[in-house]
């Protein structure tokens, strides 16, 4: 038994810092050092699955402690349903994208591998904080990290750019949030009674008006909204994907965008239920415009790593739809997309990065005919190309499936509904195949280049990476009823306070 | 001696050792002959900070001394304590740069201390006639301060910009509690208070004096429109004495600022609240946009600690809030206090000879050339542009908690959308420290250990406060009781 499992998930990566400076000097030793604290933070994020009980939609294993008692903020860690998996991915992705680099970092290892270090916490930080304050403070530290690691180990000169920008619009965002966090907890209470924590807030959310609301979930999300990214706040996306080294996109794309859509989720739906129904029509129309201009946008990418950059776009465009249509099955199938998403998407980069290892070529027009050398590459990379496409018997499918079908049961008061939206959204998904296939048919298919016959077929290593996002891909495509029972309980609850018939929203 | 007189003098106990010390030094920099021995004088010098540190909460009884002229609270204690770690961290930067420069060393600790026991003066004034007096103790050093290089004619610009300005910005506070005598008749902060309750602002001394005093101690604390001494002096003056005097004579500004404004002209409050409501919004905006263009990073501070000035000003402006607005005050000018002049003294590992130490380009690369410096150079970078988990971080929600609750939500946006301007020069900074490399011909770096030894300790403490802030800001709740609501 292992008590503290939560606080020991923030604390082990910052542990893992110390060995890292002592050793700084020796690249080896800083490689083993990250591996080996990135590999004992997943091994306890699985021991906390088998701790948490499925089918409760409440928190479990919470911790709770003082931290600001001058303003009552407190220090409250717990998981849920919603979180409990996301914890999982983030760890294990972490894992992988540190092993990959242990490879492909040559220089400056020891600054590389803090960094993402820090960056874990941050993450980690993010899917278990549940006082609101420190959901911000956690949220905020996975910028300087990933700003860094653009930055520094990033491809062309045009990081610089890449990277600011991206820091920039995150800040836009979240600094506004900040205010009206503050605003929040000064509508919470009486002066001495007041509080941010999620539970405390919510008994207590009476007090929000609708007018209040209405500022608050504009501000909220707005950095939600620039950090999934949604359309049209996501221009910084494709910049800082082609910049970031492979790791930093797998972390990018895999797990810092789920931290705008975990954000709606947690803290906008259920704390701000009028303001939800005031942006309701204009977040859904955004999500679906992102669905078709992603998809749009990377048929006619010439970049491989910006094709799967405009991809996610598309992808962040079915978990907000499943969000804002609530109702279980689109809540769910948001939650599993983003699962789904960071799997998927993350090999899919880990992937792209490996071809740019071994040609030094991204442009679709540059490759072709690497199906005939490397055969095993091929058969990873397709199936991930057809689990990102949905293909029925992968991951990619289920979420998808979810989100299409709590699209069409939408029901709003006013404006189109499920049956305006659903076909629209279903477009995208044909859409998504047009552009993989087309894509993968270009770069794996054709007549073999000369200089990229003698180049060699995945290392151990890279097998190793890619093979327990395979695993995962196949399973939770073909068994997806156990994460839906551990999703749904959760879900349920904050949809059904999102949508309180007791507020008088549906009539 | 009577025991009033003793009692009066124990209450000063700090300020005298702080005399004394500057004397000391004075006096042992004479016998010292070799000038290896001379980096002894920083560390006698921080000695003596220290133990008046310490000497403040073990005598000092609160109430008020020598006739009404001083007070003693636990705001006093407070600021006491802000003014004697900003003296001990400017102390400790400074060594090494006074060697290369030639600057003579103990002239330099004393003077500092001297302008310290003006701040301190400010923070223990309970009258205008003890606060001019301690404005002007903390102000001449300082002048001192900028022009001591005296073969440089940057220094020599400094000095002399900064004179001309503060010496007209004194003339005018003068002025102002002159007028505030003439409508009140008192000079105690606590006979103000009621006096000017019966006037108002209908009258037009009233209004004269309070124009005046709000002008004054603009200047002071550079907000614009009277910020524009701000940028050459900083920029001319020796980079240690601009870290001390970026902060110190800014916290003692909002020191003055707090005892007037809170305390003596309480009932005007409603008034001079927007005024400095505006003057925060404008001030900030001002600071961050010309701080964009700036190349030299020195300059770039300078601009950038006018934006504080405003975030500062802003908590001042949400009165209303209550005890929060003031602690909000406190806890920013620490935090400011110590990132602030980190950051200018990460400049001085490059200030070697035939440089000058502050554009980006010779930035470049530092991470390689230097990496604990750059890494605390990153740090206060990052706390001053207020990303978790540093003690920039925590002052900004703090402000912004009064500022939110006194109503004045487009303050509190403006003063978020200005964190987002000032990210960008920041963190350009960090750009040049870890994403380029060294270019080729740079002069080589020298060791200074004290530096570092004060660097360290100032990220470190960014850091630690940033995470737990709690007891530093129950400190500060509790400095800030005595004053609101008087």
């Amino acid at each position: 038994m292992i008590d503290h499992i939560l606080t020991l998930l923030v604390v082990i990566p910052l542990l893992g810092l110390v060995p890292l400076f002592v050793f700084m000097r020796s690249a080896a030793a800083v490689r083993q050092v990250a591996v080996v604290t990135t590999g004992v933070e997943l091994l306890l994020s699985l021991y906390m699955l088998t701790r948490f009980r499925v089918g409760e939609a409440g928190f479990q294993l919470r911790e709770s402690a003082a931290w600001l008692p001058s303003l009552g903020i407190r220090y409250e860690l717990a998981v849920d349903g919603l979180s409990v998996l996301l914890v999982a991915m983030t760890t294990l992705l972490t894992f992988l994208a540190v092993l990959y680099s242990t490879k492909t970092i040559t220089h400056r290892v020891g600054e590389y591998m803090a960094s993402f270090l820090l960056l874990e916490v941050g993450m980690v930080g993010v899917f278990l904080a549940i006082d609101l304050f420190l959901f911000y403070v956690f949220f905020e530290l996975m910028l300087v990290p990933m700003y860094l690691i653009i930055g520094i180990w990033g491809g062309s000169p045009r990081k610089l750019y890449a990277t600011l920008k991206f820091v920039l619009f995150t800040l836009a965002g979240s600094l506004l949030m900040l205010v009206w966090i503050i605003a929040v907890y000064l509508a919470s209470g009486e002066p001495g009674a007041r509080t941010l924590t999620l539970p405390a807030l919510l008994a207590v959310r009476d007090r929000f008006s609708a007018d209040f609301q209405f500022w608050v979930f504009l501000a909220f999300g707005l950095a939600f909204a620039i950090k999934m990214p949604m359309f049209p706040f996501h221009t910084w996306l494709p910049d800082a994907h082609v910049e970031a080294p492979t790791a930093g996109s797998i972390i990018l794309a895999g797990v810092l965008l789920k931290a705008g859509g975990y954000g709606f989720l947690r803290f906008a739906l259920p704390l701000f239920p009028w303001g939800t129904q005031a942006w309701l029509p204009v977040l859904i129309v955004l999500s679906v415009i992102a669905i078709l201009y992603g998809a749009v946008v990377s048929a006619v990418q010439r970049d491989l790593k910006k094709l799967v950059a405009y991809s996610s776009v598309a992808h962040m465009g079915f978990v907000t739809l499943g969000i804002f249509v609530l109702n279980a099955q689109g809540g769910v199938g948001a939650v599993l997309q983003m699962l789904n998403h960071g799997i998927v998407t993350g090999a899919l980069f880990l992937f792209v990065g490996i071809q740019y290892e071994k040609t030094h070529k991204r442009l679709i027009a540059d490759l072709g005919g690497l199906a005939n050398r490397w055969p095993l590459y091929t058969a990873f990379f397709g199936v991930f190309v057809f689990a990102s496409l949905g293909l029925p018997g992968l991951n990619g499918f289920v979420g998808e499936f979810l989100v299409l079908l709590g699209a069409f049961r939408f029901n709003p008061p006013t404006g189109p509904g499920g049956l305006t939206w659903g076909p629209l959204a279903a477009i995208g998904v044909i859409l998504a195949a047009v552009y993989l296939l087309w894509m993968f048919q270009r770069v794996m298919f054709g007549v073999v280049r000369e200089a990229y016959r003698s180049l060699p077929d995945l290392s151990p290593l890279e097998v190793a990476c890619a093979a327990p996002l395979l695993v995962l891909t196949v399973v939770m495509g073909v068994f997806p009823q156990p994460f839906i029972a551990i999703i749904e309980p959760s879900v349920q609850r904050i949809v059904a306070l999102a949508t309180d018939p007791a507020l008088a929203l549906f009539k | 001696m009577s025991t009033s007189a003793a009692r009066d003098l124990a209450a000063i106990l700090p300020e005298i050792i702080v005399t004394l010390t500057a004397i000391a030094v004075l006096v042992i920099d004479t016998l010292l002959e070799r000038p290896r021995a001379k980096p002894w004088l920083a560390l006698i010098t921080v000695a003596g900070l220290l133990l008046a540190l310490v000497s403040g909460p073990i005598t000092t009884a609160s109430g008020t001394y020598f006739s009404g002229f001083v007070l003693v609270d636990t705001f006093t204690t407070f600021f006491r304590a802000v003014f004697i770690i900003l003296a001990v961290l400017g102390t400790l930067v400074a060594p090494e740069y006074l060697a290369r420069r030639r600057v003579p060393p103990g002239e330099y600790y004393a003077t500092l201390c001297f302008s310290t026991l003006g701040a301190m003066t400010i923070a223990l004034s309970n009258d205008l006639i003890t606060l001019f007096v301690g404005l002007e103790l903390m102000t001449i050093p300082i002048y001192v301060l900028a022009g001591m290089q005296r073969h440089d004619r940057y220094s020599n610009e400094a000095a002399l910009k900064y004179f001309l300005l503060g010496a007209f910005s004194s003339a005018l506070l003068l002025f102002g509690f002159v007028w505030v005598y003439g409508v009140t008749g008192a000079t105690e902060f606590a006979k103000i208070g009621p006096a000017i309750a019966k006037t108002g602002l209908s009258s037009g001394p009233t209004l004269i004096a309070l124009a005046l005093v709000t002008v004054g101690l603009g200047f002071k604390a550079a907000v614009v429109p009277f910020h524009q001494w701000t940028p050459d002096a900083y920029d001319g003056a020796p980079t240690p004495a601009t870290a001390f005097m970026s902060v110190a004579p800014k916290a003692a500004a909002f020191a003055a600022i707090l005892r007037i404004f809170d305390g003596a002209l309480t009932p005007l409050a409603v008034d001079w609240s927007l005024v400095l409501a505006l003057l925060a919004a404008i001030t900030m905006t001002a600071g961050n946009v010309v701080a964009l263009a700036q190349a030299n990073v020195k300059r770039m501070l300078a601009y950038s600690s006018i934006a504080h000035t405003g975030y500062i000003l802003a908590a001042v402006a949400a009165y209303r809030a209550g005890a929060p607005s003031a602690a909000a005050v406190l806890f920013y000018v620490l935090a400011y206090g110590v990132m602030n002049l980190g950051a200018f003294a990460c400049l001085l590992y490059l200030d070697v000879e035939g440089t000058r130490g502050a554009t980006l380009d010779e930035l470049d690369g530092l991470a390689k050339r230097r990496p604990g410096g750059a890494l605390a150079f990153a740090i206060f970078l990052i706390s001053l542009t207020g990303i978790p988990p540093t003690v920039g971080f925590v002052a900004k929600v703090f402000v912004i908690q009064p500022v939110l609750d006194a109503g004045l939500v487009w303050l509190a946006v403006i003063l978020a959308l200005n964190a987002v301007l000032a990210a960008f020069y920041y963190l350009r900074v960090v750009v040049h420290l870890y994403m380029y490399d060294p270019r080729e011909g740079l002069p080589r770096l020298v060791p200074a250990p004290l530096l570092s030894l004060a660097l360290g300790l100032s990220a470190f403490l960014v850091v630690v406060v940033g995470v737990l802030p709690d007891g530093v800001y129950a400190w500060a709740l509790q400095a800030a009781a005595p004053l609101v609501f008087r």
